[in-house]
């Protein structure tokens, strides 16, 4: 499992094969998903790898969830005032 | 990963009325979304709603029916994209219903939904290669041994 310690982008961008600027979009597009946290601490940014991230993800099944919850709801407020219509 | 979604409620309808609510497009536009559905396995229909630029969802979902017991069951399928051809939603919406005295209990499935769709999206092919990488590379700066 991914460990929660930090890095700073300098040393993200040692370890891979990009620039500092790439990596720096990357983290961006990590952070703007939920799978890290930024810290700046002194002149460096230091990135953590959020576990939870992953679960708190926006994604079609949160998604779909509330929006069947949502749609048979209205179906039942339209099946409803049939009812009273009568 | 996939998951199932399933909700099962009760209206107090027959369930020739609640048919009619998921098979007749003016009925079913009223609660779920504008359609063109036709209840004819094969037939080829779309739900028109929001774009969700975030899943990248340019608001079209793309259905096929694929089963029909009258009264009983309907099936299609659920496809959706960000509209250049590429598929990021491929999943199923199963109905059943059951009658309930004068009730009717519907059950609704949709599965096939996909986990994190944003994280294949968000990402490139390299970042997505490097992905284990990282476990290690975190790893070994965490205990400061140099990188292999």
């Amino acid at each position: 499992m991914l460990s929660k310690e930090s890095l700073t982008i300098n040393s993200l961008a040692e370890n891979f094969d990009m620039s500092r600027p790439a990596v720096s979009k990357h983290i961006k597009i990590m952070y703007n998903a939920g799978f890290i946290s930024i810290t700046d601490i002194g002149r460096e940014r230091y990135c953590t790898l959020k576990q939870d991230g992953f679960s708190e993800l926006q994604n079609w099944i949160t998604y779909f969830d509330s929006f069947w919850k949502n749609k048979l709801k209205k179906l039942e407020s339209l099946l409803n005032e049939k009812i009273n219509k009568k | 990963m996939n998951r199932t979604i399933k909700h099962t409620f009760q209206y107090p309808h027959s369930p020739k009325v609640v048919w009619e609510y998921l098979t007749q497009p003016e009925l079913i536009a009223q609660w779920l979304m504008p359609n063109d559905f036709k209840a004819i396995v094969g037939h080829n229909f779309q739900f028109k709603t929001r774009p969700i630029p975030n899943f990248d969802f340019d608001g079209n979902i793309y259905c096929r029916v694929l089963e029909i017991i009258p009264l009983k069951k309907l099936v299609y399928s659920w496809t959706g994209g960000p509209g250049d051809g590429k598929i990021n939603l491929d999943s199923v919406v199963s109905w059943t219903l059951t009658p309930k005295g004068d009730s009717t209990e519907l059950h609704l499935e949709h599965s096939g939904l996909m986990e994190n769709i944003n994280i294949y999206n968000a990402m490139n092919e390299g970042w997505l290669k490097n992905g284990n990488k990282i476990d290690e590379l975190i790893n070994t700066a965490a205990h400061g041994t140099p990188k292999a």
